[in-house]
């Protein structure tokens, strides 16, 4: 418990008093046993200590109270004649009065510093739980999450039960409660759903629909209302307090607003997204309609030309232009399944991984190239002591050459490619070597975007085939990696984590 | 006579450049636009290869091979533009005999065909030679010798095992399943782990350098070819 409820502060005035009571018991005792040795005026000394001491713990009335007792009991025990309020000399009119109003004033004080003190605990009290409140709902970025918090936590602010319901189609339900919830008895749901739709409290202890067992208050933020907060007051009614009541409002209040903050960046991140993603598909619709209308064009045309001039046509443009169709039709493959392969690798790709020789996977890739390598030298290096690789075998594969394919499209036919493979304690490494022209300043850091081509390729593709190594050997927890060899030439260099295999 | 080819393929572009190409090297031919008319020309006209398309309007085409092995020992070949791994394998783990994914080169088409017919005339008759000579090496069946550039070399019983399944299907990609359960057994289809290690042995024996595959291919995802005209 962290404030005060009406029962507690009734207990703790009879503290109070008691204690105050003691205080000037004690004060009398001390008079009483000092009478003989000690002039009156200085036993009222004692009296203004107990007053002091009584006013430092208690609050205003108590302290008064004491105040004017103190008073008294000094009149009656200390003032001769002694045992009754009758004053002998009445000089000593002089020290009552005095004694008085110092005993006042003193008490007075104190319980001012008393009472703002213990203001300064309840507001603490207060931004506590709110605090707290903001914290547990922060991190919530779903809205019933949220709401469970939240009840957990008034549950434990306010030492009794609360619940919160959230609207189902527009409307609150009690038909499927949780099992604490079951403690809200269905009959009420139309005291709760009208508070959701007036955005008003009312139940028990309030002045609407007061014929229920919990009271309802509707979390409400500035635009809307979240749900509605169902309160089950204890036997002693601690949360019908001014002071619960209103700190109860507050939390609601305060739990509205986070949600409400929450769905807005919600919201706002969506946007985003979907703004990033439509960004994406222009892109990949201008890149993808240029790649496949280019080959289409050539041929469209060639086939056209082809038919309504054939034979006005020498045999060797006729040959050339079957030449082109089929070349055309080749790259639009490619690029077909460039695409095909980008798509899927863009979602979540589940990995068949199994244990494979590396250089399996490298003569797969290789045969596949045959015709594509057009007699150009390449020569494999790969050591002794390589392990198998735990790879999907077709991925891997269809890395290794896109690999070899981007290093035979950048360089003159005449050069040779060289693939590496080798092992570390950490990784395994394989190499694509090549003595063409290499990258240009700055390139090899974008030689792996989406749609990037590179500035000396002999034959234009997609840009596709670099990216797709990429995301192959990053599904694979692995890294790729281009930059120039010394020589001249360019090397690609891709590594997988032993711990990954 | 040369052999009687049955297409089942819904799209008219291919089956006319299909025609035109099976007419070229003087193979007759039979059309069927689905599945079910596949069926029953096949049973009909008795062909000795069947061009298959997975994607039928009115059936799987995995569907229609399942339904045709019942019966019939017709190698298939299949004509897909499905690239899923998956496909391959449960196309040929039913019984076809190759796989061509479109597009595709028709001289690479020929040559499936070629291939796909001598193999089933070669079952139906054996040849009954006892030493093959497949490329660089050399294989003498009733010895159990096999000899790399005219030397020796020493295979081990699974080994040589593996070789014997490859020889027996030569050029047809076998998948891993059908491998494990020619040499180990059909309880052992699913310890795609050995087979690795097997082939992985048997290459080095009998190839110079294992990323240049010239014998033994690697279908990755999918299993291994023995690459190999038999004469």
């Amino acid at each position: 418990m962290l404030t005060l409820t009406g029962v507690d502060r009734h207990k703790k005035l009879w503290i109070e008093l008691a204690f105050a009571t003691a205080i000037l018991l004690v004060a009398t005792l001390v008079a009483l046993a000092f009478r003989r040795v000690l002039a009156p005026t200085n036993l009222a000394m004692i009296y203004l200590v107990a007053v002091v001491v009584v006013a430092v713990r208690s609050s205003s009335y108590v302290s008064v109270a004491a105040s004017i007792l103190s008073v008294g009991a000094f009149d009656f025990f200390c003032i001769p004649p002694y045992f009754t309020f009758a004053v002998g000399d009445s000089q000593y009119l002089i020290t009552l009065g005095a004694m008085l109003v110092v005993a006042v004033v003193i008490s007075t004080q104190s319980a001012r510093i008393y009472s703002q003190r213990e203001e300064a605990l309840e507001k603490e009290a207060r931004a506590d739980a709110l605090y707290r409140l903001t914290r547990t709902l922060s991190s919530e970025t779903r809205v019933f999450e949220a709401a469970r918090a939240a009840a957990s936590l008034a549950q434990e602010i306010f030492g009794t039960h609360v619940e919160i319901f959230l609207p189902d189609d527009g409307k609150i339900s009690f038909r499927r409660r949780t099992k604490d919830q079951l403690l809200i008895p269905q009959s009420e749901e139309s005291t709760a759903q009208w508070v959701f739709r007036r955005g008003q409290k009312a139940g028990n202890g309030m002045n609407r629909l007061t014929d229920t067992k919990a009271f309802y208050l509707p979390v409400r933020g500035t635009r809307e209302t979240f749900g509605v907060m169902a309160v089950l007051p204890d036997s002693e009614g601690r949360i019908f307090h001014k002071d619960q009541q209103e700190l109860l409002e507050l939390f609601a209040q305060q739990a509205a607003l986070t949600l409400e903050r929450t769905l807005n960046q919600r919201a706002a991140e969506e946007s985003r997204l979907r703004m990033e993603t439509e960004q994406m598909r222009s892109a990949l619709l201008s890149a993808v309609s240029h790649d496949l209308r280019t080959p289409l064009a050539t041929i469209t045309g060639a086939a056209s030309t082809l038919r309504s001039q054939g034979d006005k046509l020498r045999q060797a443009t006729r040959e050339d232009l079957i030449e082109s169709i089929s070349e055309e039709a080749e790259r639009l493959s490619r690029l077909v399944s460039n695409l095909l392969d980008m798509t899927r690798l863009s979602g979540s790709v589940s990995l068949h991984r199994e244990l494979c020789p590396l250089d399996d996977i490298v003569g797969a890739a290789l045969l596949r190239l045959e015709s594509r390598l057009e007699g150009r030298e390449v020569t494999t290096v790969f050591s002794d002591d390589l392990p198998p690789v735990s790879v999907d075998e077709v991925l891997w594969g269809q890395l290794v050459l896109n690999l070899v394919e981007n290093a035979i499209k950048h360089t003159p036919e005449s050069t040779p490619i060289e693939l590496r493979a080798g092992s570390t304690d950490a990784e395994i490494w394989m190499e694509v070597r090549d003595q063409g022209p290499g990258f240009t300043p700055g390139e090899e850091e974008h030689i792996f975007e989406k749609f990037y081509r590179g500035s000396g390729a002999r034959t234009a593709g997609a840009g596709l085939g670099l990216a797709i190594c990429q995301a192959i050997a990053q599904a694979h927890g692995g890294a790729i990696s281009a930059a120039n060899r010394e020589k001249g030439g360019a090397v690609v260099r891709v590594t997988l984590p032993r711990t990954a295999t | 006579m040369k052999a009687l080819i049955l297409m089942v393929e819904d799209d008219p572009q291919i089956r006319r450049f299909l025609r035109a190409t099976l007419a070229a090297e003087g193979y007759r031919f039979q059309e069927a636009l689905t599945g079910e008319e596949g069926l029953a020309q096949a049973a009909a006209h008795q062909p000795d290869l069947i061009l298959l398309d997975l994607g039928l309007p009115d059936m799987d085409g995995i569907q229609v091979i399942r339904r045709l092995r019942e019966w019939n020992k017709v190698p298939i070949l299949i004509l897909s533009a499905r690239g899923q791994e998956t496909d391959k394998i449960a196309a040929l783990d039913l019984g076809a005999d190759d796989y061509i994914a479109k597009p595709f080169a028709v001289g690479e088409l020929l040559a499936r065909i070629r291939a796909a017919l001598r193999r089933s005339s070669a079952v139906s008759g054996e040849t009954g030679a006892t030493t093959l000579k497949i490329g660089h090496i050399e294989v003498d069946l009733e010895r159990r010798i096999v000899k790399v550039d005219g030397a020796e070399v020493h295979l081990t019983p699974n080994e040589y095992k593996l070789l014997q399944v490859f020889i027996k299907y030569p050029g047809k990609v076998l998948t891993q399943r059908q491998l494990l359960s020619e040499v180990w057994g059909p309880n052992n289809s699913e310890q795609a782990q050995y087979l690795r290690v097997y082939v992985a042995q048997l290459r080095r024996k009998l190839e110079p350098d294992p990323t240049r595959q010239k014998l033994l291919q690697t279908e990755p995802g999918v299993g291994y070819r023995l690459l190999w005209d038999r004469p």
